[in-house]
């Protein structure tokens, strides 16, 4: 029997550790005060989509229900808890602080890192448009990955809104706007020039094109000033002026780059956005930004921000660092023979109790104790109880 | 494995036709590459780069899993392999391009009548998969690992989907251009978590591969 492409078992071993990334990640979590939420697996595909848009919306799991209605296994939690909060939440005091792990669903090709089952770990504070708020989703973010043992990850940051004031400069209509985003986003710089040619100067489209391959510190902001043509761009740049000052007072200077190209592939984002990288793994650890413009499409008008990690990635990134850190296997504290009522005794006592079936006899035991590094043996056999300690 | 500096690059180049062009612009860029790899699989620049040696179809593969932080290409093997990689820049040499091919004598370069279904035979399966898909043409993609040019000659194919440098060899064989897929030249390729992770040396080569382009 074999398995669906993109999924895969998690035997003893994998998941204590994957288990211990996450409550490690809860724990962080609720240092900052955010509530975990929970939301069922599969959705109705209409409140999916309404989130999503046509690129997430057509790697989705899709099938029926029996009455007809479509139904599709979520692929990530951001819509979900958005349509959460915009219905039974909706009375509730703001900003909400919630956060999430739960697997999320995506029809991939798969590949390391990217399977189509995958478990996510994030937050959504939502009802606050302030920089603190910004500044909040990003700092959640690097404490998360520095409990995690990954505190050299490095973080880059861009604001979606100075992309389309930079592009406001040429003659481009929605669906070119379009295709120039996605190429910038995989700075594929070749098709790009070719794609911007004869829309505007020259001389713009050239320092368009230098854009998206400028990635650094505050000074870099100076450049996008300079290219961008509203509003909109401006308090963009701004914004992360702010947050990159922000971060430096806590001593995260050195790990964060604003990077123009950043432009995450979901639709949704409207303001701030981030990512966090380690070297050793092909894809974003970490992301998520401002996404002002969802929960209105659920009828809640409120502006929100948060990030997802990917747990699988996590778990990559500290293999390749041969990381110990996490998911030790428990220590056995007693292998107990001969009696229940013991065994409860000891289990009753917080300790982990190993249960021998076969009234073996004391020297195979001790031998067990011994091969495993169990403490104590206690051996109960025709009315008397004996103990042993062991040592290796 | 010996610990490198993690600022040093690893950098996939192309064995074969786009060798000796991809080799004399690293050299200009200050990366003294070997005038021919001969049988050596890697070699340790005096600038403390790493050079892989790779069979041209697999450059992209070794840049997308990060086991090359970057590379040099040509824009047909990107096509063909549908690798996510950044192309950071054109570098304008190996230029070549993917056509659609045919007899003369059919002369469905005039026009002429298209057999109701294509029989195309080509190297290249994916880029002509998607060039007749666009157009609705409902075709059988024949794959083949050399010799293309003979196909339509000995009645295995309608029409070939071919890479053409000078023209030589489809007028030796009386083949004729149908339609051109595109225009292919070498391209400076790069993994995108590592443009972020080695960010200044990367683009501290990107600026010396461009200035004789004029870029």
């Amino acid at each position: 029997m074999k398995l669906p492409p993109g999924t895969r078992d998690w035997l003893p071993a994998e998941l204590r550790r994957k288990r211990a990334v996450e409550s490690e990640l809860l724990a962080v979590f609720e240092r900052w005060n955010y509530a975990e939420v929970q939301t069922p697996c599969f959705e109705r595909f209409d409140a999916l989509e309404a989130g999503l848009g046509d690129d997430v919306a057509s790697r989705l799991f899709l099938f029926a229900d029996k009455t007809g209605t479509q139904i599709a296994l979520r692929p990530e939690m951001t819509t979900p808890v958005a349509r959460l909060v915009a219905t039974r939440m909706r009375d509730a005091t703001l900003p909400l602080r919630l956060s999430y792990v739960a697997a999320a669903y995506r029809y991939e090709d798969p590949q390391e890192g990217r399977m189509r089952e995958m478990t996510q770990a994030g937050l959504e504070l939502i009802g606050a448009e302030s920089l603190d708020a910004d500044a909040e989703s990003l700092f959640t973010a690097i404490e998360a990955l520095d409990a995690l043992g990954l505190g050299d990850t490095l973080f880059d940051i861009n604001h979606a809104a100075i992309v389309d004031g930079v592009l406001a400069g040429l003659e481009l209509d929605e669906e070119a706007i379009g295709h120039a985003k996605t190429l910038i986003s995989g700075r594929n710089i070749v098709e790009l020039r070719s794609a911007l040619r004869g829309t505007g100067d020259p001389a713009a489209i050239d320092a368009i094109v230098e854009l998206a391959l400028t990635r650094g510190r505050e000074d870099v902001l100076a450049t996008a000033r300079r290219l961008c043509h509203t509003d909109a761009g401006l308090a963009g740049v701004e914004r992360l002026r702010d947050v990159l000052a922000r971060a430096r007072e806590l001593g995260h200077g050195e790990r964060i780059n604003v990077d123009f190209s950043l432009l995450r592939d979901i639709s949704y984002y409207t303001g701030f956005i981030f990512e966090g990288f380690a070297s050793e793994v092909g894809f974003a650890l970490c992301g998520g930004g401002r996404y002002d413009s969802l929960l209105p499409r659920f009828g809640f008008h409120s502006g929100a921000v948060g990030w997802s990690l990917f747990v699988e990635r996590i778990l990559i990134a500290l293999e390749r660092r041969h990381s110990t850190r996490f998911g030790a296997a428990p220590a056995i504290d007693v292998l107990v023979s001969g009696s229940d009522l013991i065994a409860a005794r000891e289990r009753a006592a917080g300790r982990i109790v190993r249960i021998d079936f076969d009234r073996r006899g004391e020297e195979e035991l001790l031998d067990e104790a011994r091969a495993q590094h169990i403490p104590r043996v206690v051996i109960a056999q025709d009315g008397s109880v004996r103990e042993f300690a062991v040592t290796w | 494995m010996v610990k490198r500096d993690p600022a040093r690059l690893t950098i996939a180049l192309p064995k074969g036709a786009l060798y000796e062009e991809s080799a004399r612009v690293l050299r200009a860029a200050g990366i003294d590459v070997p005038d021919d790899p001969g049988r050596k699989l890697t070699v340790d620049t005096s600038d403390g780069s790493r050079v892989l040696f790779l069979r041209p179809t697999d450059v992209p593969a070794y840049v997308e899993f990060g086991a090359a932080d970057c590379g040099i290409v040509g824009a047909d093997v990107l096509w063909e392999t549908e690798r996510s990689v950044c192309e950071l820049a054109d570098l304008g040499f190996g230029a070549c391009r993917l056509v659609v091919a045919a007899r003369r004598k059919d002369r469905y370069h005039e026009g002429a009548q298209l057999p109701t279904f294509l029989r195309i035979a080509t190297k290249f399966e994916k880029s002509a998969e998607a060039f007749f898909a666009e157009r609705d043409l409902p075709v059988q993609i024949v794959k083949l690992h050399g010799s293309v040019e003979l196909s339509p000659l000995v009645g295995l194919a309608d029409m070939i989907v071919d890479l053409v440098a000078t023209g030589t060899t489809l007028r030796e064989h009386d083949l004729v251009v149908v339609s051109e897929i595109g225009a292919s030249t070498a391209r400076f390729v790069v993994n995108p978590v590592r443009f972020r992770a080695k960010y200044a040396a990367i683009t501290a080569l990107l600026a010396r591969l461009r200035e004789p382009l004029g870029v």
